[in-house]
């Protein structure tokens, strides 16, 4: 900026004076500048000559208290190599969500689902996630209160439909269950004073009433605790590196203590330049279970999956997954799987997906199984978890 | 208690004195950045969440941008629903209360900025269209000074001790837009009325301050990419109005456009819609020099 600042110093009114002169002056000898543009150029030095912020001189619509609601439905056809009854077509999920500000201290966000229950084919709605958080608590604070999904790894607090793959790794779904780890409590994070990469550690505690096969709430006072570790590192422009951990404890069915420590890693690649056109995503995630049933009996297990994402054109997503899993009450039990999907957006807005899985278990014959989900969203929808 | 209070008051100090330095922007696109340095000046270090070679509708919220954010003492948005798919999910975790919205520190630069192709219903069978209207205004030289004008106030609400300091910045930005948009101006003279084609709907505004006319857009509708009965349709309006230009963004493949190009001999030009776009392009005023020059001699 070429200021003269001697000039400016001594005679700041003047200067100023000078220049909106000028400006105007100059303005005007805009020979090409029709009229309307010497009118737009009038009310723009008249909106300079405020000092608060300018009145838009628009309605700009879509102005409401109402909070942002958006609906996203999950409408799903199943096969399975074994059983009966083995082809299926089901909406298996529709979300609603309410999203807003609640005043310049909270914000809030609900997310009511209606599923059908696997056994009776009926549909019942459930209270997904309904939780506060705060965005003024200082030194880099956060409180959430309320249901939420809780902050193991990358897959349990993302909501199913964000997922690039239909169904949920076996490891996950032994400890934490179709649901996934989702209780009510509350949840506080601190964004670490760490300049070199993002470092949040989150620590939660749950009533440990969620459906999670690991955890119950039982009859006495006992929550179930969490800890996870974040950390986001940048690696370049276009690619990102995560890794996290996670360690958890609470009480199971026995009224004894099951103690789960997880780590999740994870890196992305995306051009930055064409960002829309090509993607890739490796994430991997690995679970330690230690459950104690009774004084002398106690089972450890282990469980992983990994999978990588290759978004192959704008539209197009292809994933491969690999699974292993040790039941977690006998690990001797392993089931091992091959899932392959292929996924088409449409627009940010609906997503077809293909997926076919081949599992694999020690004791049992191995068995085969297909979907495909048709994803589809109205109103509002905000962003999901980098 | 009295080593109580002398560490209590080493820790104020030191909190106090982590605060002091340069007014700490972070603006979520390069243009808000280079208006912001240059009306902040050395008083202000100015950060971006986009490059200017990336589509703005679709940033990555990486986590890295809530450090910035979550020390930053005042944030610029394009506003409207430019950012609406990263921006609040980013300002809600950086914690940082004096960047809400609401707060002082938070600048919605369109504030005033007279909005074109504003919908009179929302349907989005329409593709991504936005509700309060074209949002890429920046691309008006002239609403260069309404967006100068609000990070203006924003950095007086936060920095009232050196109003002075940022109202003469202020006066030698809008004299410099003048004196450019004449030149500028007068460069595309010659071309007013010149029928083009883009690539998405993002040109409205520098459309219609330098007197352009796009006849159609390679998506068929905004976010869509060009399906083949789209690019037919183009290349019969190219054919039927000599038209002689294509213009798209560096963030868009141009293979489709290429497609035209060759079926028809339009030049695709790749113009800048922000500052950084291209290396040569270090401020808002080259993001209009280069697009002009490259305009201008494509058309000639």
């Amino acid at each position: 900026m070429n200021i003269q600042p001697a000039f400016k110093k001594k005679f700041p009114v003047l200067w100023l004076l000078f220049v909106i002169v000028f400006s105007n002056k100059a303005a005007a000898q805009i020979d090409s500048t029709s009229a309307a543009d010497s009118t737009l150029l009038k009310q723009i030095e008249l909106q300079m000559q405020t000092n608060n912020q300018t009145a838009p001189r628009q309605t700009r619509s879509g102005i409401s208290a109402n909070p942002d609601i958006g609906v996203v439905a999950d409408f799903r056809t199943s096969y399975i190599s074994q059983g009966k009854k083995n082809f299926d077509a089901y909406l298996d999920e529709t979300e609603i969500s309410f999203q807003s500000v609640v005043d310049p201290y909270i914000r809030a966000d609900f997310f009511v689902t209606f599923g059908r229950d696997p056994d009776t084919h009926k549909y019942g709605a459930s209270v997904e996630e309904a939780y506060l958080t705060t965005l003024t608590l200082p030194a880099k604070l956060q409180l959430k209160v309320g249901k939420f999904r809780e902050a193991v790894g990358k897959i349990n607090p993302m909501h199913p439909h964000a997922l690039p793959f239909i169904d949920l790794p076996n490891a996950y779904v032994n400890y934490f269950g179709e649901e996934g780890l989702n209780d009510e409590g509350a949840s506080l994070s601190w964004l670490l004073p760490n300049k070199a990469f993002y470092e949040e550690l989150i620590f939660q505690a749950t009533s440990g009433a969620s459906e999670s096969p690991t955890f119950h709430r039982g009859d006495n006072n006992r929550f179930v605790y969490l800890t996870h570790l974040k950390n986001s590192i940048t690696l370049s422009d276009n690619a990102t590196l995560e890794l996290g951990l996670t360690g958890i404890s609470g009480p199971n069915d026995s009224s004894r203590n099951t103690n789960i420590a997880a780590a999740d890693i994870t890196y992305k690649w995306k051009p930055i330049k064409l960002n829309t056109y090509k993607s890739l995503t490796w994430q991997s995630e690995f679970f330690y279970s230690n459950a104690k049933y009774s004084a002398n009996q106690m089972s450890n297990s282990f469980g992983l999956y990994s999978f990588v994402e290759y978004q192959i054109a704008k539209r197009w997503f292809l994933t491969g997954r690999y699974d292993y899993a040790q039941k977690p009450y006998d690990k001797n039990i392993v089931e091992q799987a091959y899932s392959l999907s292929a996924g088409w957006l449409a627009t940010e807005f609906q997503k077809i997906e293909f997926q076919g899985k081949l599992t694999n278990v020690n004791t049992l014959p191995g068995y085969n199984e297909f979907w495909l989900r048709w994803i589809f969203v109205i109103g509002a929808h905000g962003a999901h978890q980098y | 208690m009295k080593r109580f209070l002398l560490i209590f008051s080493s820790l104020l100090i030191i909190i106090s004195g982590a605060a002091a330095g340069p007014i700490k922007v972070v603006t979520t696109t390069m243009d808000m950045k280079s208006i912001a340095e240059m009306i902040g000046g050395n008083k202000v270090s100015v950060q971006s969440i986009a490059t200017g070679y990336q589509n703005p509708h679709f940033v990555d919220p990486k986590p890295s941008y809530i450090i910035s954010l979550s020390n930053a003492d005042l944030f610029v948005t394009v506003g409207l629903d430019l950012e609406t798919g990263w921006s609040p999910q980013l300002l809600t975790s950086s914690r940082n209360s004096k960047i809400q919205r609401g707060s002082p520190g938070y600048v919605d630069a369109s504030e005033g900025v007279f909005l074109l192709q504003v919908p009179s219903s929302v349907n989005r069978g329409e593709g991504d269209i936005h509700i309060y209207g074209n949002p890429h205004y920046w691309l008006d030289p002239l609403n260069g000074k309404v967006i100068a004008r609000n990070i203006t106030n924003g950095l007086e609400r936060i920095d009232p001790s050196n109003k002075s300091f940022y109202e003469g910045n202020l006066a030698i930005f809008i004299g410099k837009i003048d004196s450019k948009l004449r030149e500028w101006t007068a460069k595309m003279a010659p071309f007013k009325g010149s029928k083009i084609i883009a690539y998405h709907n993002e040109w409205v505004y520098f459309e219609t301050r330098f007197g352009l006319q796009i006849v159609d857009f390679m998506e068929p509708k905004p976010g869509i990419p060009p399906s083949p009965t789209q690019l037919v349709k183009v290349i019969k309006e190219v054919t039927a109005n000599k038209i002689k230009v294509i213009i798209s963004s560096p963030y868009f493949t141009t293979s489709s456009s290429d497609v035209v190009s060759h079926q028809t001999g339009a030049k695709v030009l790749i113009l800048a819609t922000s500052t950084g776009a291209f290396s040569n392009i270090k401020n808002y005023f080259d993001l209009f020099d280069y697009d002009i020059d490259q305009l201008v001699a494509a058309l000639k």
